[in-house]
């Protein structure tokens, strides 16, 4: 603006001479045009960084993370899998080893991606080749007590002592140190989204207050010029100042139109997208470890308290009931009240969140006959509940919070598209509203000053 | 004129943004920080006789503020206050051995946590209690105001005896005295005391119970949690949590296999 004002100064000392005093209103004209379309750059740019950053680099980093502490944990499920069931269930076994080596390959995989999405953020790199130092650890753990395992040939149930000695230091350093890095990655990905957000939510809405204003002056410049002319000169109509007008209005409005659709955009990318895709993404990674969890607890007679205090508590930060130990906690579960907390509170509404909330009945239920079989001492029907009900249930359960994901996924993937298309347009047709406007203006003024000559 | 008015509008849009931003209050908005630290637990937060406060937490609670750029001074607290003292603005932190749970966080938010103990049993040297289940049919203290006794009988469904008892130390005096044969509660509190009292009694390690212990903060205070969350991820890349659980932990018997940042909470 203080450009504006010192554009004033000039007018009072030009004011005898009629093309000095063209002159100077046609400058201040093109001085308030010029900030109107900064305005416009800035604004839209700004807008542009907003979306890049959580459209294209934290948004798809929550997945990437996400996807990693799935493969993780799924891996340490399954080894726990293959050595509750013994030298029973041949099938399931071969299953439960295939899945290891896809999980392991797919952990690998996003691992590679984790590291190259930290870019130069210090902190998240260290953390990604920590992980990758402790995933290597972890597999040479994990294959020993699955060696041994083969080696012991056991009945369902728990191992023999050194399977378990070696699977609870192959399953330490997964639970307690790669796992938490790798939530860790995904909530600081929520981090950098939020900041982003909470910034823009404050610049652009000003920078488009900015453009309005700088528009409004532009426009009051045009008429003043058009004015100053047709007085000066007796002629009604000037028609290329009169298109430029036009055009600084369609410009103005356009461009603070994009503006709001940007900000309405990052609102929904945020709010109705992302916001969900997290927590769904964590809820995920907190239900695969609880599956883990069931397993280890058949697994390891000395600390089964210790995992089916885990689970509860995992089962509790899920979905919230006030519950002080496992059995009341199923009962309320299968009570199906519909007033609790926990992560997917606010998350389970409509069809598909009916839907996830009735498959997690079904899995807790699946967890009550596990754990009535266990401590009945009958470690087979124990094992047979996890590999068979349990599984299934669970496996409903995971699909169902993924259908719910995936449409908040994609109502993140259409804001996102949304705000860079009104983006796209501006910038393709910006540069020719500034030529046309500038040209309009030259010849709109030039005539009238060579009258002069 | 149409200028000036211009100018004025442009300063009003930018006042009505201003004020816009400054909606909750944060603790990075602030030079010092008053941080909750319990005055109770020795090596954990305890108030020694000249009036400062030191143990694990206090240094973490050091640690935190250094890597926030803010001063610190520290706000003696009971288990029972933890919740007030943030309610009423009196701290802006608290690092008291404050267990996160979804009842606590309605009205707490939580960043870390900073560390993970387990519930875990104190009992004579002597001893053969290694596991929860031993405890049935014995006598255990329950310390007013803490729920960890009744967590042994009601979550795990173990049937032992509970004796109560005012605080810790009359409970450990009990313990040695045999009225009672086991204190059971926080890993790092029965550590602590263990290490003040140097008369040999034996920690079990049997960690039965997870119990995260977090920073709390005034509800609403995203921005902070997440600086007190990058605050602890460093404090354990750079081997400072290492250091700290050893220099106050060491030699009484608690393990620790395994020091690692934990699962942050979140902070939304």
């Amino acid at each position: 603006m203080t450009v504006v004002q010192t554009r004033a100064a000039p007018v009072a000392t030009a004011r005898r001479s009629v093309p000095g005093r063209i002159r100077v209103i046609s400058g201040v004209t093109v001085a308030s045009l010029a900030l109107l379309f900064v305005a416009l750059a800035v604004g839209s740019s700004s807008a542009r960084d907003g979306l890049r950053v959580i459209g294209r680099d934290a948004g798809p980093q929550v997945v990437a993370t996400a996807g990693l502490y799935l493969a993780l944990s799924d891996m340490d499920a399954q080894v726990a899998n293959v050595l509750v069931m013994g030298e029973e269930y041949p099938r399931e076994r071969v299953d439960a080893l295939d899945r290891y080596e896809a999980q392991r390959a797919a952990a690998n995989r996003a691992l590679l991606e984790a590291f190259e999405l930290s870019g130069d953020n210090r902190a998240e790199r260290r953390t990604v080749e920590s992980l990758l130092d402790g995933f290597g650890q972890y597999e040479r753990l994990a294959s020993q007590a699955l060696l041994l395992n083969e080696q012991a040939g056991h009945p369902p149930g728990p191992p023999p002592d050194n399977v378990v000695q070696t699977y609870r230091k192959a399953t330490d350093l997964m639970r307690l140190v790669l796992l938490p890095q790798a939530y860790n990655l995904t909530l600081e990905s929520g981090t950098i989204v939020r900041a982003t957000y909470d910034e823009k939510a404050v610049t652009v809405p000003l920078l488009r207050v900015a453009v309005v204003v700088t528009g409004l002056v532009a426009l009051g410049c045009l008429i003043w010029l058009q004015v100053y002319l047709a007085r000066r000169f007796r002629r009604v109509f000037g028609p290329a100042l009169l298109v430029a007008t036009v055009t600084t209005a369609v410009a103005l409005f356009f461009g603070s139109n994009v503006l709001a659709q940007d900000e309405a955009a990052l609102r929904t990318a945020k709010a109705a997208g992302f916001d969900s895709v997290l927590t769904l993404a964590k809820t995920r990674a907190i239900s695969n470890s609880m599956q883990g969890d069931q397993s280890r607890y058949l697994l390891d007679k000395e600390l089964a308290d210790t995992y089916e205090h885990t689970f509860l508590d995992k089962s509790l930060s899920v979905v919230y009931y006030n519950a002080g130990n496992l059995a009341t906690y199923h009962g309320a579960v299968a009570g199906g009240s519909k007033d609790y907390l926990g992560m997917l509170g606010p998350e389970l509404v409509g069809e598909r969140g009916e839907e996830v909330f009735r498959a997690y009945q079904k899995y807790q239920a699946a967890d009550r006959e596990l754990r009535a079989a266990a401590e009945g001492g009958r470690a087979n029907d124990a094992v047979a509940a996890r590999v068979g009900p349990v599984t299934t249930a669970f496996t409903l359960y995971d699909r169902a919070l993924v259908r719910l994901a995936d449409s908040h996924q994609a109502a993140f993937d259409r804001a996102i598209a949304t705000g860079e298309g009104a983006l796209d347009n501006l910038w393709r047709l910006l540069p020719y509203a500034i030529g046309a406007i500038g040209l309009l203006v030259i010849a709109g003024v030039w005539p009238r000053l060579k009258e002069y000559r | 004129m149409r200028r000036t008015l211009a100018v004025v509008l442009v300063l009003a849009a930018m006042a009505a943004a201003g004020c816009g931003m400054g909606g909750q209050e944060s603790i990075l908005d602030k030079d010092r920080l008053v941080i909750g630290v319990r005055s109770d637990l020795p090596s954990v937060g305890f108030r020694s006789s000249d009036g400062t406060y030191e143990g694990f937490d206090v240094d973490v609670a050091r640690y935190v503020a250094g890597k926030l750029g803010k001063e610190v001074s520290f706000l003696g607290v009971l288990a029972a206050d933890r919740e007030k003292v943030l309610g009423d603005g009196r701290a802006d932190l608290v690092v008291a051995t404050f267990t996160i749970d979804q009842e606590r966080k309605k009205r707490v938010l939580f960043a870390g946590p900073y560390h993970i103990s387990y519930q875990d049993i104190l009992t004579r040297g002597g001893e053969t209690i290694d596991n929860v289940r031993d405890l049935k049919g014995r006598r255990i203290c329950e310390v007013t105001g803490s729920n960890a006794a009744q967590r042994v009988v009601e979550e795990r469904g173990v049937a032992a005896r509970v004796v109560p008892f005012p605080d810790y130390a009359r409970c450990l005096a009990a313990l040695k005295g045999g009225e009672v044969d086991a204190v059971t509660t926080n890993d790092v509190i029965l550590a602590g005391l263990a290490k003040q009292d140097g008369s040999g009694l034996r920690l079990a390690n049997a960690q039965f119970n997870e119990q995260r212990s977090g920073i709390g903060l005034a509800k609403g205070d995203v921005p902070g949690c997440e600086a007190v969350n990058r605050a602890i991820t460093d404090m354990y890349q750079d081997g400072t949590a290492g250091q700290l659980l050893r220099k106050w932990f060491g030699g009484s018997g608690l393990k620790f296999t395994t020091i690692a940042v934990p699962q942050f909470e979140g902070c939304s």
